[in-house]
């Protein structure tokens, strides 16, 4: 009885230092967190401080006169929030609404959008020895988006830079 | 340097808000005085009220500069006091005083914008010598225009001192509350005040405006004041007394009761001309002797003093009847308050018919509950106007400033024009006001510079009169405000604009194809100005397409109307409201579209046969003999609809400014006030305005509602 404890104490105890140990090591602190969500396979994340919130589809009123990325506006709480179709974005064909489709609430400044995406998967952290430079690949359109690409256990993740996704002089298609 | 006394921060706002109101009071009166070359007794005491509250206020928050600004200012005033003819056709004094206010103007915004620390005061020591100089030259003129006033003077201020003995003169002792601070500035206040009512024979101590020790021996024996009303009566300046800020109490030491046991007033230096002497600083000794005398004043002082008393009392009754009867009825209110009051205002409206219109109710037959919603709707909209009324303003403060830009560029530019205000009345929301300020500001400036012609010999030979005419003009028009800039000067040169638009490669097709109208309206497009040098006021071509963006801004439009040698318009169309609007809900496929009511003239069906196609295959309908043209909804904004043809929708005939135009659509919802909401600013990169749609509505049921600028629409 009393060794069994003991040894239950002792695998405590060990599980406690390797976590501390891998605390210390500065490659393993936390960094960010990532909301992660897919674009058909693809994993893609956005920075928490980035996020505001996850909502249902609302019914989405068009607006005249924008590119089709951007699908409308939406009423959120009594404040009006355009809506842009990441799909469309990148420049993939949309796919109908289905009850896994959310809209992420994303804002930089004082801009809010949201951002429609097929799936919200998990919030990550981040540590510095997951993170690989983004390739300097100038011409690939789909690569100025991307802040930083995560090497993690279960695949690559891509984290966008939501300012440049937002801004849309800074992100204008290459003409 | 601390810009303010500890304590004193939260003063420092209204201190502003009292000056700047003062200083445009006093900009109105001199603007008016000098348009009719003289100063009238009500004027100057008025001038003098302002200078005076300015100076007290200021020494007050500590701004020495700006005190002795108001007070050399006051300096000048009073030589004009003594003989108002004097200032006629002095126009350096004009000069002077709206260099002052422009100073102090100039001061107060450095004051409101600077740190607590990195405040300097101004140094207006050129100003002061200035006033000086000028209030010299004034003396002189008086000396020179009269001798005989000044002599008369003389005696009378040499009487002075023997004021105790002057027949219906009241002596009052008055206290100050405990710890007021500056009990020497507040006895002069008072002593200002006194003077409006009453002639002050003397009073101690006697230099309290300038010496702030004397401060020190008010506190102890009382500020002693000599007086006599103007009508002989001293009741009313007790009551002034009485009601004065900051007097704790006050006694009356001295009434003089018969004339009869007077010695006469003027001739005898009696005895007691040596007591209170003013030049003395003796203020301890002074008001005790004035004690001592009171009692041993002529004939029958007890009874006389006793009259007094009961006349005190009564004055006390008075005034607490007459501030029981009439309190104030005015009160300022901090703006972001009624902001805030306007948005739940708002909110209230979206709610309320979140609640009413609810889908849950659909179908039942809810007799009180829609007796209670149709009460509960009056109310909101009672509430909606009381608090959109709350917000208006009358456009006079903004019209009044600009007499002075033409008063000023009148003299700058050497023309002879005169401002003439129409509808000055007109309320508008206050947001509009404060916008409104820069671009009538640009516009009367235009019209100054570039409207009235140069040479008055080329007005005469047109056969207009001499003086240009800069008219301001507000009235209320459907939902809107139209206020007008014009002048009667020489109008737009076509072929001026033309040359410039060329030179500047502002032409975006071949000149001929241009209109008049669209001609005109080039000097509003940005890097654009027909004067040919830069000068102080205008010509730097960066004037008319930011005053086009400031009333764009807060939703108006502006346009240009000009002939020829008669002169131009400038015409601003501003929405009263900018945030509630009655509006018409349509469905558009699945969208609902909110047009105002304001700009529906009626909604109709239509047979097919009332149709006409005209070359370009557009189509338009005949109403009552009039043909209109149809402006599809669904094509023109792309919106996928099962109802294209025309007998199976309505068309809606809509009416803005003079251009009638049919929407058609699918069907009409109802009527609702509506909430503007602007769109979110991710999309401002989008031209959505020019599609004509001005903004968007949070529905009954939180879905949005997109809302149609018929203007924009059409054109």
């Amino acid at each position: 009885m009393s060794e069994n404890y003991n040894d239950k104490l002792q695998e405590l105890l060990n599980t406690q230092k390797a976590m501390e140990d891998a605390m210390k090591d500065p490659q393993n602190t936390v960094i960010t967190k990532v909301l992660t969500f897919y674009i058909d396979d693809q994993v893609y994340g956005i920075e928490i401080p980035d996020v505001i919130e996850i909502i249902e589809v609302p019914p989405i009123t068009a607006v005249p006169g924008v590119p089709s990325y951007i699908k409308g506006i939406i009423n959120v709480r009594s404040k009006i929030v355009p809506v842009v179709n990441i799909r469309s974005r990148f420049g993939k064909e949309e796919i109908p609404f289905n009850d896994r489709t959310c809209i992420i609430i994303v804002s930089t400044g004082d801009v809010s959008v949201g951002l429609i995406v097929d799936s919200v998967a998990d919030v990550i952290p981040v540590t510095e020895q997951h993170i690989s430079k983004t390739p300097e690949l100038t011409g690939v359109n789909s690569n100025k988006f991307i802040k930083s690409i995560l090497e993690m256990n279960d695949g690559i993740k891509l984290v966008l830079d939501v300012s440049k996704l937002i801004d849309e002089h800074a992100s204008e298609e290459n003409k | 340097m601390a810009k303010v006394e500890p304590g004193m921060e939260s003063m420092l706002e209204m201190y502003i808000f009292e000056t700047n109101t003062l200083l445009e009071q006093l900009d109105e009166i001199l603007l008016r005085t000098e348009d009719a070359n003289v100063f009238s007794q009500e004027d100057i005491n008025e001038i003098f009220r302002i200078m005076h509250t300015i100076k007290g206020s200021s020494a007050m928050m500590g701004f020495e500069n700006l005190q002795h600004l108001a007070h050399k200012g006051e300096d000048m005033f009073f030589v004009i006091r003594e003989k108002p003819e004097i200032a006629k056709d002095a126009h350096f004094v004009y000069e002077l005083i709206f260099e002052v206010s422009d100073l102090y103007k100039a001061e107060i915004e450095y004051i409101q914008n600077s740190g607590d620390d990195d405040y300097t005061p101004t140094d207006f020591s050129d100003t002061f010598k200035k006033l000086e100089e000028a209030t010299e030259k004034l003396k002189a003129m008086e000396n020179g225009t009269a001798p005989a006033a000044e002599g008369a003077v003389q005696p009378a201020a040499s009487a002075a001192p023997a004021g105790n003995n002057v027949e219906g003169s009241m002596t009052v002792r008055v206290f100050f509350e405990d710890g007021c601070k500056m009990e020497n500035l507040r006895a002069f206040l008072l002593l200002t005040k006194i003077k409006e009512e009453a002639e002050v024979i003397s009073c101690t101590p006697p230099d309290v405006e300038s010496n702030a020790d004397t401060a020190k021996d008010i506190v102890e024996n009382g500020f002693l004041v000599t007086f006599k009303g103007f009508d002989g009566n001293n009741d009313s300046v007790l009551k002034t007394i009485e009601g004065a800020v900051n007097v704790e109490s006050y006694e009356v030491i001295d009434t003089p009761a018969a004339p009869a046991a007077e010695p006469a007033p003027v001739s005898a230096p009696s005895p007691v001309q040596a007591a209170p002497a003013p030049a003395t600083p003796a203020a301890p000794a002074t008001p005790a002797k004035a004690e001592e005398k009171a009692p041993a004043a002529p004939a029958a002082p007890a009874p006389a003093k006793s009259a007094a008393k009961s006349a005190v009392t009564k004055a006390q009754e008075d005034i607490k009847k007459a501030s029981g009867g009439q309190k104030q009825s005015l009160i300022s209110v901090n703006l972001s308050k009624l902001d805030t009051l306007h948005d739940i205002v708002g909110e209230i409206i979206t709610t309320e018919s979140m609640v009413i219109a609810n889908p849950d109710l659909e179908g039942l037959e809810l007799e009180s509950f829609s007796k209670a919603a149709r009460q509960l709707r009056k109310l909101t909209d009672e509430l909606q106007d009381t608090v959109m009324s709350i917000r208006m303003v009358p456009l006079a403060g903004v019209f009044q400033k600009m007499g002075r830009i033409v008063r000023d560029m009148k003299i700058k530019l050497n023309k002879e024009a005169e401002l003439v205000l129409e509808g000055e009345t007109t309320e508008v929301d206050k947001s509009i006001v404060d916008n409104l300020n820069d671009p009538l500001m640009h516009l009367v400036r235009n019209c100054m510079d570039h409207g009235i012609e140069d040479d008055v010999n080329v007005r005469i030979a047109e056969g207009k009169p001499e003086k240009g005419t800069v008219k301001l003009s507000a009235k209320h028009s459907a939902g809107e405000v139209i206020i007008t800039v014009s002048d009667d000067g020489a109008g737009i040169n076509c072929e001026k604009v033309m040359e410039k638009a060329r030179k500047n490669g502002l032409l975006t097709k071949p000149e001929s194809e241009y209109t008049t109208k669209e001609i005109q309206n080039m000097i509003l497009l940005p890097g654009f100005s027909t004067n040919d040098t830069v000068t102080e006021y205008s010509g730097r071509g960066v004037g008319m397409d930011v005053v086009r963006s400031n009333i764009e801004q807060c939703g108006g439009t502006l346009t240009v109307e000009s002939e020829e040698g008669k002169g131009s318009s400038f015409i601003i169309r501003i929405p009263l409201t900018l945030a509630i609007v009655e509006g018409m809900k349509l469905k558009v496929g699945s969208t609902i579209f909110t047009v105002p009511i304001s700009s529906i003239k009626e909604s109709l069906m239509v047979a097919n046969n009332q149709l006409l196609h005209d070359t370009k295959q557009g189509e338009m309908i005949m109403i009552r003999g009039v043909c209109y043209p149809i402006l599809r909804l669904h094509e023109k904004f792309n919106m996928p609809t099962e109802v294209t043809n025309l007998e199976d929708g309505i068309l809606l005939l809509v009416d803005v400014g003079g251009k009638n135009v049919c929407l058609f659509a699918d069907k009409l919802i109802g009527e609702q006030p509506v909430v503007v909401k602007p769109f979110p600013k991710y999309l401002s990169q989008y031209n959505i305005k020019a599609e004509g749609l001005s903004g968007c509505t949070v529905m009954g049921d939180g879905t949005i509602s997109l809302i149609i600028d018929v203007n924009n629409l059409i054109s």
